[in-house]
């Protein structure tokens, strides 16, 4: 994956995913269960300290035409953003 | 802006592509068959098992000297000390692929300690006995039973390969249950994280003591001990690739059936293939050279496992490497970007495999046949048969995970 997409401020978030701790697949399978919970349109928010999401996340966006949004880094873990298509 | 000011921006590319940046797949598949073809070149081929089946002879070893167990496997295989971990070659691919695996998961900054969820910590324990069990069955792991054995020319790597799809398949059905019905154990996660110059302090300690270690083994009196001089650079070499490259064979199994990425599955192909042509030069018997003595023995990593032995090992071994998020290489290279998860599989994987193999080993079963034949395809097909039908087998799978990724057939529906 070349340089990182930070993702802009002020996102309004309608569901968020607690993946830390999980290594790969388990962070990208239940994103996918977790993006059936929220409406077209919506953003999901995504937390995970496994390296590997930095490409899965954006890579299966991508295939399944969700719109990537980027990532943030905080503390320990990342936040990444995906808007439903 | 002046000239040394844009020489130190080219510096600075230039690290960040070395070292930072995750590599293309297709580069890092190519470089892994490099290497591999390389370190036979060298000496043998690479595994993983060989290192963890190692250690694991130690835990066991271990546990008997302490305890004075004496009963069952322990007084039968576990009396004497198994070969030191920084003498057996099998260990030092393991300790070299981990170094350089740590080497880059510092330097890129990818390093911390990962504990996962107490779910996961299970799923690594069961993982962890899974493969070992499917490791002894098919003479290998995903790497010595399935990729370096296609790429050494031998017959029981397709079986495995046939088996490997059907239990990531069977794994990839089980987690979409466990998501499902099983939400025990979610709690416990916790992320050590480390400033990132101590990560570049620890990355540059482990490249001094790589560096010192295979020169240390060079100037070894024993034959055998100066050859792990090579054995732990190209190790490390590969460790580095593949964490780098974040190179995962049990991800290009699944991909297809999960996302319909091809990605890996694609860079995977090729990378046999490279692998593949490497081992037909060495153990080629060219008449001009040596005196047609070809440098690699024909039989090397050619396993008495072409029938279900590989079968069912690789299934298990699949379905294992699922639960473990990690083959036996990714299960390695992880290790080395701290993901304590992959740190468990490894002793229950080694403890597993050493008490089989002992076993095994002792009942004669690979010998007598009884896991399948020994199968060395130029002996069937002659070279060039071997050549196009590995090229081919290849082809074929680049074909349907591409005409997968775009029909999306094979994917297994949540």
């Amino acid at each position: 994956m070349s340089d990182i997409k930070q993702a802009p401020d002020g996102l309004e978030v309608a569901r968020t995913l607690d993946a830390k701790g999980l290594s790969c697949p388990m962070p990208l399978l239940r994103t996918k269960k977790e993006i059936e919970k929220i409406n077209s349109g919506e953003i999901l928010e995504v937390l995970g300290t496994d390296p590997g999401s930095r490409n899965d996340i954006p890579g299966w966006c991508s295939r399944s035409g969700h719109e990537y949004l980027g990532e943030k880094e905080d503390s320990g873990f990342i936040r990444f953003y995906v808007k439903k298509k | 802006m002046s000239e040394e000011s844009i020489f130190t921006n080219k510096v600075k590319d230039l690290y960040k592509i070395l070292c930072q940046t995750e590599w293309n797949a297709t580069v890092a598949g190519i470089l892994v068959g490099l290497f591999s073809v390389l370190i036979m070149a060298w000496w043998r081929p690479w595994g993983a098992v060989g290192a963890i089946r190692n250690w694991g002879d130690w835990i066991l070893y271990g546990i008997a000297h302490f305890s004075g167990a004496e009963w069952g496997f322990f007084g039968e295989f576990y009396d004497e000390a198994p070969k030191g971990i920084l003498m057996n070659s099998g260990s030092v691919i393991g300790i070299g692929f981990v170094a350089g695996a740590f080497l880059s998961a510092c330097l890129g900054n990818d390093f911390a300690i990962r504990i996962p969820p107490v779910l996961e910590m299970c799923k690594g324990i069961v993982a962890g006995i899974l493969m070992g069990i499917g490791s002894t069955l098919a003479g290998g792991c995903n790497v010595g039973g399935m990729y370096n054995a296609i790429g050494n020319l031998a017959a029981n790597g397709f079986t495995m390969w046939a088996g490997l799809v059907a239990g990531v398949i069977l794994g990839l059905k089980y987690i979409y249950w466990e998501m499902e019905h099983i939400s025990w154990g979610s709690g416990g996660a916790r992320t050590i994280d480390f400033p990132y110059a101590v990560k570049v302090i620890l990355g540059i300690i482990t490249l001094a003591v790589l560096i010192w270690g295979a020169n240390k083994y060079a100037v070894a009196d024993s034959d055998y001990v100066a050859s792990l001089c090579g054995i732990l650079v190209i190790s490390a070499a590969l460790g580095y690739t593949m964490q780098r490259g974040r190179w995962c064979m049990v991800q290009g199994f699944r991909e297809p059936h999960m996302t319909g990425d091809c990605t890996l599955a694609k860079s995977v192909a090729l990378s046999i293939a490279v692998v593949a042509v490497g081992a037909a030069v060495l153990k080629y018997e060219v008449p001009m050279r040596a005196d047609g003595e070809p440098v690699l023995a024909t039989i090397n990593y050619v396993r008495g496992t072409f029938g279900w032995g590989s079968i069912v090992g690789g299934f298990i071994f699949g379905f294992g490497a699922m639960l473990a998020g990690g083959c036996g290489s990714g299960t390695l290279w992880r290790v080395g970007e701290g993901q304590i998860k992959l740190w468990l599989v490894v002793p229950f994987f080694g403890i597993t495999n050493s008490i089989m193999t002992n076993y095994f080993r002792d009942m004669e079963l690979e010998a007598s046949g009884k896991l399948g034949s020994y199968v060395y395809l130029p002996d069937v097909l002659g070279y060039t048969g071997t050549i196009i039908l590995i090229c081919a087998i290849m082809a074929l799978w680049y074909l349907v995970v591409t005409w997968n990724e775009d029909s999306g057939k094979l994917i297994v529906e949540m």
